[in-house]
């Protein structure tokens, strides 16, 4: 029997200096998204990777939650080593919190039963850190967060893992199988896709599911499954810097100026 | 009267029938020795992966023999070395001519026709000629011996930056037992061959047609003669002539046996390898097939035969070892010794009729004959090697194909692997946003036109490092404002511009570089130009000799021979001209890459610089260590970094006031460098554009626009 590891991943957000918030305020523009691989997820998918590697029988799924767009981060996975994509999408899951897309990948765990499921400790874009859990929680798995070290050999029912506390303090624990685990940045150097396997990867086929395959309903996820939802987003005001320039006496009278303008003084 | 007839030499003269017998049963065997050998040669290259020669095989082989016989390519910077090989080899052909001259009349012409033509005049000029290249190969091959035994040249030195002591592969002595058995070997067929000469002419010193002709071969004769005088009788002569006759004869046999198993055999593969010269090796990459499936090179049977050739070209003459910036540096590679390892590898795995086990054709790794990663990583492919090489060896795609196998498999730098990444997110290596690559043209009076939506005369491809650097965008923006004053009608492509992909593709990161290069060439498709013009020779190099290959044929030009024609034709006027001691460092990719040595050095004069070239100018530059992605991968530290070592190079000009560079790259590396050997203050890094616009201070007032003037 195989062992099956599945890694959660995400495609996030990434912003550059220059973009606005759309107009009913709620969120960035799409125009100005940059989509890209969530960076911890390079890491938990190192990670199964590296125990697929060192050998015996082991299936890597990489498993997203995310319209068509999302393909272009599951093809950099399998282009890294993963054995098989999933993306699971429908409209009515837009607008999901954590605890929604929790809900959805516990349902694709019970459809592929994995041995294992990985999860990144959190997702550079909105950074709720809690869907790996929550995911635990929905499927009665044991979980641990913030995972830097994992030890695991094939077919063996407990794992030992090592887990950053706050202050620097390590963890070492045992945990039964299966689980799921959040992989913190740093456990391994994950490895470099080039151009032309991320091209290669793009024969491969990448499964897509929706709420039917996995026996859901629209209640249970997007704004209307969640527990929260976004009132307002916006850029906060900016404290103001300034670069004094000129000879040492035009900086100093400058500076001099600026300081009698905050203390109210005429100069 | 003596009958001409009997002007010659009687070969085989008062031998036994058998002992000719038993010599040329000899001769066959030494030939059938060395047929062996070079199917073995042959076999070997066989191994190699598939190779198509471009051009006709007769303009190959006419400009292989041009180099040759002018000896171009051994002259260049090593004269003395230039000229004894000259000696040796037109000595040595010129042997090996007379030699088998003999053998048309005697072993072919004669037995078959009954026609002679080796006596008399003929005879006696042939006489004289042989001395004089026995005499050529003799002081060339002492001149040899007199360098390797005395001179020592640095160069010479086998020793390898990219081993230990400790490792056994590290000095490679068994070269230089051969180097000197080599000299010693052909000195000696050549001492014998005079000694003989004289022998025999002691021994037949009764025969007036021998003895009254004696001084036309005077080498020989002045031997005799002195021997004679010494009391060497007639007799004595001809005995040792006897015993000295075999001597001299088994050991050329012996030569010729050798050749295919020996350094020797670079008679032929040197010319080989000559004759499949790339011109454009280092400048235009190869490109990976479509449907082949794995990218680079992992085994020694990846490279194709022709380069399996190249490694058995080389002479470890060394001019590559001594030109290298990596090596000079103390890093580890040495271009010598990546040809060399790979040689010794090719040789130990292909040398039979059977392919050994797969693993044991890995070319990575540190075992005997591999190549490391960290050697492959050093280089700056800054084309040094390939261009001094004097047999046309061409290092750089074997290298570059070896790193394709190292990016595949993820072995790089922890800060390259990220630099790509960036790359193949924003388009540019410096992370910032497509959207801002044209926000440098913002300080701008005027605007810049868009390519894309209208035409121009010139695109402009800016490149990363004129676009995003501070320092150079200032540079660009100097650029601009000297193109406007020229009235010159251009574009740029704005954030339809991507990296060009020059270094990506020397990374070895093939796929990155085809999506860069596909993607700018359909940019440039969709703009209105005749010609692209750019600051950065990297862009330069890859759009003018690479793109092509990719779909994207257009003119280009540096932007130095531009500004050469504005000024020349009075569009940009030197109203002050500048007076400084300058010097000038040749980028690697317009100079030994493109040959644009002369453009900036004209526009410096036109400007009134006096330049003083260093040492190491035009094809000779120093690369700045920045080529081959080296600029996103960190140097080591507390090591003289290439940069550094050019700038004390130029620190050595006296009143030096301006380090010129042309090249946004050199800028950056040349100024970081200039502080830190504490140059700074000294003199200044300045690009070539900035002297340019220092010198035409005031803009020239053109004719108005017809419209203007209605």
């Amino acid at each position: 029997m195989a062992t099956k590891i599945l890694v959660a991943v995400k495609q996030v957000i990434a912003l550059d200096e220059d973009f606005e918030i759309r107009a009913d305020g709620k969120d960035v523009d799409a125009d100005f998204f940059l989509r890209d691989l969530n960076e911890w997820d390079d890491f938990s998918l190192e990670e199964a990777v590296k125990i697929k590697e060192a050998g015996g029988e082991v299936e890597v799924v990489v498993v997203t939650v995310g319209p068509e767009e999302a393909d272009e981060s599951l093809r950099k996975c399998l282009a890294k080593g993963a054995d098989r994509a999933v993306r699971i999408w429908d409209e009515s899951m837009e607008g999901s919190d954590s605890q929604a897309i929790a809900r959805v990948l516990a349902a694709a765990i019970k459809h592929e039963k994995p041995d294992l499921v990985f999860a990144g400790v959190q997702s550079s874009d909105h950074s709720f850190a809690s869907t790996g859990i929550a995911v635990a929680g929905l499927l009665g798995w044991p979980h641990a967060a913030v995972v830097n070290q994992f030890d695991f050999s094939l077919g063996a029912t407990q794992a030992t893992i090592r887990r950053e506390l706050e202050g620097g303090v390590l963890q070492m624990m045992n945990i039964d199988l299966p689980a799921v685990l959040s992989i913190q940045l740093g456990i391994n150097t994950p490895r470099y896709a080039s151009l032309r396997t991320i091209k290669q990867a793009a024969a491969k086929p990448i499964e897509t599911l929706g709420l039917g395959d996995l026996s859901l309903n629209a209640a249970e996820v997007g704004e209307v499954g969640s527990a929260s939802r976004v009132r307002r987003m916006y850029i906060p005001e900016k404290g103001r810097a300034q670069m004094i320039e000129g000879s040492l006496a035009e900086q100093a009278a400058k500076l001099a100026a600026i300081i009698k303008e905050f203390k109210g003084a005429t100069v | 009267m003596i009958d001409s007839l009997s002007i010659t030499r009687t070969l085989f003269e008062d031998f036994r029938p058998l002992a000719v017998t038993i010599f040329y049963a000899i001769g066959y065997g030494a030939i059938g020795i060395f047929l062996w050998g070079t199917w073995i040669q042959i076999r070997k290259y066989r191994y190699g992966t598939a190779y198509a020669v471009t051009g006709t095989l007769i303009s190959r082989f006419k400009q292989m023999t041009g180099t040759m016989l002018t000896h171009r390519t051994l002259v260049r910077r090593d004269h003395a070395a230039g000229g004894a090989h000259a000696l040796i080899f037109f000595g040595f052909a010129l042997l090996f001519l007379g030699t088998s001259t003999i053998t048309v009349e005697y072993d072919i012409l004669k037995p078959l026709t009954g026609m002679r033509f080796w006596y008399g005049d003929f005879y006696l000029w042939f006489s004289l000629v042989l001395d004089v290249a026995g005499f050529m190969l003799g002081g060339g091959l002492v001149f040899m011996m007199w360098r390797r035994g005395w001179l020592k040249p640095p160069k010479l030195n086998y020793a390898r930056p990219d081993r230990s002591p400790a490792d056994p592969d590290y000095d490679r002595s068994g070269y230089r037992i051969e180097d000197w058995a080599f000299l010693w070997s052909l000195l000696i067929i050549a001492v014998t061959g005079f000694v003989l000469e004289g022998m025999r002419l002691v021994w037949l010193q009764g025969r007036p047609e021998v003895w009254d002709y004696r001084w036309w071969s005077p080498i020989g004769s002045a031997f005799a003669v002195a021997m004679r005088d010494l009391g060497l009788g007639a007799e004595t002569a001809g005995t040792i002539r006897s015993g000295l006759w075999w001597f001299h004869g088994l050991i050329a046999l012996a030569f010729i046996a050798l050749i295919p198993f020996t350094k020797v055999k670079h008679i032929f593969t040197a010319s080989a390898s000559l004759m499949l010269r790339d011109p454009l090796a280092a400048q235009r990459l190869p490109r990976v097939p479509d449907s082949q499936e794995s990218v680079g090179f992992s085994y020694i049977t990846d490279l194709n035969w022709k380069q399996l050739l190249h490694l058995d070209a080389c002479t470890k003459c060394g001019r590559c070892h001594e030109a290298c910036p990596a090596n000079a540096t103390g890093a580890p590679l040495s271009p010598r010794d990546v040809i060399l390892s790979l040689r010794e590898f090719a040789n130990k795995t292909l040398a039979s009729g059977a392919l050994p086990d797969q693993v044991e054709l890995d070319i990575h790794g540190k075992s005997p004959g591999q190549v490391s990663m960290e050697t492959l990583w050093s280089c700056r492919t800054c084309m040094a090697c390939v261009e001094i090489c004097p047999v046309a060896v061409e290092h750089i795609p074997i290298i570059v194909q070896m790193r394709r196998k190292l990016v595949e498999a993820g072995d790089m730098d922890p800060l390259l692997t990220k630099t790509l990444q960036t790359i193949a997110k924003t388009g540019n290596s410096f992370g910032e946003s497509k959207r801002k690559r044209g926000s440098w043209t913002k300080a701008l009076a005027t605007p810049i036109k868009d390519a894309r939506k209208e035409p121009v005369d010139y695109l402009w491809f800016v490149g990363d490092y004129a676009s995003f650097d501070p320092r150079n965008q200032k540079v660009s923006q100097t650029f601009a404002g000297l193109l406007q004053e020229a009235n010159v009608d251009f574009g740029l492509l704005y954030d339809s511009e991507q990296n060009a992909g020059n270094d990506v593709r020397r990374v070895g990161e093939e796929g990155l570089y085809d999506l860069l290069a596909t993607a700018n060439i359909e940019a440039m498709k969709n703009a209105q130009f005749k010609t692209i013009v750019t600051t950065d020779p990297h862009s330069f190099n890859t759009i003018r000799n690479e793109y092509g290959d990719f779909g994207g044929t257009f003119e280009i030009e540096h932007y130095t021979t531009l500004l050469r024609d504005l000024l020349t034709s009075g569009r940009l006027e030197v109203t002050r001209p500048l007076g400084y001691r300058v010097t000038f460092h040749d980028p690697c990719h317009l100079g030994r890459f493109n040959k644009g040595y002369d453009a900036p050095r004209d526009i410096l004069k036109m400007i009134g610089c006096e330049l003083i070239d260093m040492k190491r100018c035009r094809d000779n530059s120093f690369c700045c260590g920045a080529g081959g992605g080296r600029i996103w991968m960190p140097d080591p530290v507390g090591v003289e970094k290439p940069a550094q070592n050019r700038i004390r190079e130029a620190a050595f000009i006296e009143g030096l006031e301006v380090y010129v560079v042309s090249c946004p790259k050199d800028l950056t590396m040349f100024e970081d460098a200039t502080k830190t050997t504490g140059n700074e203050g000294r003199f200044v890094v300045r690009e070539l554009i900035e002297l340019v616009r220092e010198a035409v201070a005031s803009p020239v007032v053109l004719e108005a626009p017809v419209e203007q003037l209605a």
